[in-house]
């Protein structure tokens, strides 16, 4: 802990940043914490509780735009990050990264390619519980199944609590703000929430790190994470995972490739 | 307001017959926007497109929806005639009513109400078109000519006798391919060689024609007019430069007993070496899978005996580029694999042969200076059988297709024996006797009834071996499926020609289409036979399936007028529809986020990248810019896009929803 105040201590002394995005302690659970300075750095905690995504600051451009950019990245942080820099968003002009290791000693990264790297032999935590309520919805028959999200998304009024959160929907223009054509109906009714719901999703094939912020950000409680968590099981099952790649596994063809899933 | 016209074609009857076109027009009046609809028999005739002339001028059309074929065929014609009517041409669609409803469904109410559909998704479709202009693109006047056989040969020559660069690329040390191997041809019974050598010197002396032998396509990038092909050009091990073609190595070389492949394994060739003495270029290889050096270490005999120092050993491939504007495939055939018919023999038993093997036998340069002998003890054989349709049109072995030249080589072999063995017995075994041809014919009936060859109508259940002759087992279904067994000293099988070995890779390489045996595809089978569905590649010779010398001399001279039309424009006029990234005001700029997933995902490596500066210079975002030259069409950055801030011109997001919507909303 104080090896980490000490060090983001030095890189603000060293002029290396001029904000670092990190955690402090929260009513329940270590929240966010933007350091405008050396001063403010003793605040700041970095522990196994830290499990909020904070990469999804790293695309905002009215947080951090022109800034010298030091973060406290979890182990979803760090895949978030990986995959923000194949897709040209991040760069070592202005970002340091400092993550955690399973066994809760410091990471410092020199750049990021050094991420990629280190994402390469790193283990993810484990998910039990998602992997428990994917095996219970697996066990569902199709009419179940689609009780059970109609159920779940009908709830659903649109805030967008779910793209807020996650470090991948960055777009200038979201889908959903696209008019012509309307592809997604505005209003919040359960068939135009799953046209959301399914359209998020297939825009993470891929990329999403499966660090679960859309389940967590949901004011309503809906399981919409485990979405993202069976899809990205899907993809690394039947395309492999990132981090090879420059790009995205959907778009890389290599010969030995699976292909069982063409009929 | 839009005001579309509706033009319905019966198509003779291919529409008329099952379509109610009537009342198609008739509901397509009604739909909004619509201004006039009205159907004709062959909308494609010249009264048909003065009707939609005269509408666009009269009614003043904004868009024109043609129902009728596949666009593939006529949708330039339509288009054309909106030109000419004052309209973009890009305003005009067609909706397919005949592959896709009247060929498909039998005739009722609900294939009109299908056509209807068909109908209103094109005219939701065509109040949305933009006019659009066609892309002019500069064309490398350059062609690349793949396969030096007689097919690459011819289509070289004409190209470079018309004035153009061409580059030729042969994968084997020299030149010639199967025709260089062959004795006479048919049906004038003219030496191979002798027809065709001139033309190999011909190639390698032409100021217009590079030749790499040795040399395979490693990859391909571009688009008709502005290809980039890599070529790889594996290390020779010999110098060609410093190398005089001496031969003094190929006769030292101690490793000796490697079947020669173009002697078909009957004859031997040493591990440097030259194909054949007539080779071009007249230089050896070393072949490195059986060099001694290569494989053991030790040897370099022939570096010691090169008088001009010309051995280099452990180089490696090179590769090399080039701008092209037009291919030529002419990569050519293989005979089927002998382990196809063990109920033969073949490779049991050294006398049963392949007509590719018997060719080398009859040659002048072959194993025995063409004299007939059997390659099992040297004997003259006094009496021999062929076997025609080995492996050709037998569905039950994966080959139904004819080979089409067995018949008439088969003759010929026949004929050859005859002239050179007076007094042996020579038997075919065929299915059916395929002689069309100027001249085949009469050739087929000069082997019979001249030459005395037996013919028997037959097929052949097996080959064995009995006191040192071979028994054929066979049927005589002209003579009351008479069951015939012959002691032959000798059996030539016909085998099939397959697809060149390399031919599925190359296909892929290219992305030119192949048929389930590995042929290419030609565009369109009677009227677009030396075209392939990539603009700018075309196909001669046996690649696209067997073919005798005259038709494969035809089609290479074809592959090359192809060219060289190309080539006679200094641009060429390219279809608009290409993808685009969208723009808009200030601060947003374009709604592109650079991620540049589209980039990875381009099969055709169309998207840049693009810097939008401020007014100092400084870069405010970097997006993705679609170069219009290189954008095929395809839309899969559309797909990819997931702010949408790619759209495909002329068949936008906005177009392809409202089609769907128009259909589902009914």
């Amino acid at each position: 802990m104080n090896d980490l105040k000490a060090k983001v201590k030095d890189l603000f002394e060293s002029g290396a940043i001029n904000l670092f995005i990190g955690y402090e302690e929260g009513t329940r659970r270590p929240r966010p914490l933007f350091v405008k300075n050396a001063e403010e750095t003793n605040k700041l905690v970095f522990d196994d509780r830290c499990s909020g995504n904070l990469a999804v600051y790293l695309t905002r451009k009215d947080l951090i735009g022109g800034k010298k950019v030091g973060i406290a990245a979890s182990y979803y942080a760090l895949k978030s990050i990986n995959q923000l820099v194949s897709e040209n968003q991040l760069s070592d002009e202005w970002l340091r990264v400092i993550g955690l290791s399973a066994d809760g000693k410091l990471l410092e990264f020199g750049s990021l390619a050094e991420v990629s790297e280190y994402l390469k032999t790193a283990s993810a935590p484990p998910k039990q519980n998602e992997d428990e309520l994917v095996r219970q919805i697996e066990a569902m028959t199709m009419e179940e199944r689609w009780q059970f999200w109609s159920d779940e998304l009908s709830k659903c009024f649109k805030c967008y609590a779910c793209r807020a959160a996650c470090p991948m929907c960055y777009c200038t223009k979201c889908i959903v703000e696209v008019n012509r054509p309307q592809w997604i109906q505005p209003w919040a009714t359960t068939l135009s929430n799953m046209e959301w719901q399914i359209n998020r999703v297939m825009h993470m094939a891929g990329r999403c790190s499966d660090c679960g912020s859309c389940g967590e950000a949901c004011p309503l409680g809906i399981p919409i994470h485990l979405l993202t968590h069976k899809m990205s099981e899907t993809v690394a099952a039947n395309f492999g995972q990132n981090g090879d790649d420059k790009g995205n596994v959907l778009s890389t063809f290599k010969p030995e490739d699976k292909e069982n899933f063409i009929l | 307001m839009s005001k579309i016209g509706v033009f319905i074609c019966h198509c003779g009857e291919n529409i008329g017959a099952t379509v109610d076109c009537e009342k198609v027009a008739a509901e397509a009046a009604k739909i909004d926007g619509v201004e006039f609809a009205t159907d004709y028999k062959y909308m494609c005739s010249d009264p048909g497109q003065t009707l939609i002339k005269n509408a666009i001028k009269e009614k003043g059309l904004t868009g024109v929806v043609v129902g009728a074929c596949s666009p593939r065929m006529h949708e330039p014609t339509f288009r054309k005639a909106c030109a000419e009517a004052g309209l973009n041409p890009y305003l005009c669609e067609m909706a397919n009513l005949r592959e896709h409803c009247s060929w498909v469904h039998e005739k009722g109410d609900a294939t009109t109400g299908k056509a209807i559909d068909l109908v209103r998704m094109l005219v939701e479709k065509t109040k949305r078109n933009k006019s659009l202009t066609p892309i002019k693109v500069p064309v490398s006047k350059k062609a690349l000519v793949i396969g030096g056989g007689i097919a690459g040969i011819q289509s070289a020559l004409d190209i470079a006798n018309a004035g153009h660069q061409v580059i030729m690329v042969e994968k084997e040390p020299s030149i010639g391919g199967h025709m260089s191997q062959l004795s006479e041809t048919f049906p004038t019974l003219d030496c191979s060689q002798c027809i065709l050598t001139p033309r190999m010197v011909e190639v390698a002396q032409h100021p217009n024609i590079t030749l790499y032998t040795y040399a395979e396509l490693e990859s391909l990038d571009g688009f008709i007019g502005n290809f980039k092909a890599t070529i790889r050009l594996k290390a020779k091990s010999v110098d060609y430069k410093t190398c005089t073609g001496c031969g003094a190595c190929t006769t030292k070389c101690p490793t000796k007993k490697i079947p020669s492949e173009f002697n078909e394994g009957l004859g031997m060739r040493t591990a440097i070496y030259t194909p054949f003495p007539q080779a071009v270029p007249n230089k050896p290889v070393i072949d490195k899978e059986h060099c001694a050096y290569y494989q053991k270490g030790k040897c370099k005999v022939c570096q010691k005996i090169c008088p001009t120092g010309a051995i280099e050993f452990d180089k490696e491939d090179e590769f090399i580029t080039e701008d092209v504007g037009a291919i030529v495939l002419a990569t050519g055939f293989n005979v089927l694999k002998p382990d196809f018919f063990p109920e033969y023999g073949y490779g049991k038993y050294p006398d049963v042969i392949t007509g590719l093997q018997f060719e080398r036998l009859a040659s002048a340069s072959g194993p025995t200076l063409g004299e007939i002998r059997r390659p099992s003890d040297g004997k003259i054989p006094q009496k021999i059988v062929f076997i025609a349709c080995a492996g050709s049109r037998d569905p039950a072995k994966g080959i139904p297709y004819c080979s089409k030249i067995c018949c008439m080589y088969t003759a010929k072999h026949a004929m050859l024996y005859q002239h050179k063995v007076h007094g042996g017995e020579s038997y075919v075994f065929y299915m059916d006797i395929r002689a069309g041809g100027k001249n085949y014919e009469e050739f087929v009936r000069r082997a019979i009834e001249e030459d005395g060859a037996n013919y028997l109508r037959g097929r052949v259940a097996r080959v064995y071996e009995k006191n040192g002759k071979l028994v054929v087992c066979g049927v005589d279904t002209l003579m009351g499926a008479k069951q015939v067994e012959i002691e032959a000293d000798m059996v030539v099988l016909a085998t099939a020609g397959v697809a060149s070995c390399g031919a599925e890779d190359l296909a892929q390489k290219t992305h030119v289409s192949y048929d389930a045996y590995n042929f290419f595809a030609e565009a369109h089978p009677k009227l677009k036979p030396v075209e392939t569905n990539t603009a700018g590649i075309y196909l001669c010779g046996a690649c696209q399936a067997p073919k005798d010398i005259p038709d494969t001399v035809a089609t290479a001279s074809g592959a090359a007028a192809k060219v060289i039309g190309l080539f006679s424009n200094n641009e060429l006029t390219r279809e608009p529809m290409v993808a685009v990234v969208n723009r808009s005001a200030p601060p947003v700029f374009s709604t592109c986020v650079g991620c540049f997933l589209c980039q990875t995902a381009c099969p055709y490596q169309a998207i840049e990248r693009e810097e939008i500066k401020n007014r100092n210079g400084e870069v405010i975002k970097t997006v993705a810019k679609v170069n219009p030259g290189l954008c095929q069409g395809c839309g899969t950055c559309v797909s990819f896009c997931r702010s949408k801030s790619i759209d495909l011109e002329g068949f936008s997001n906005e177009q392809m929803y409202s089609e769907v919507l128009a259909v589902l909303e009914e």
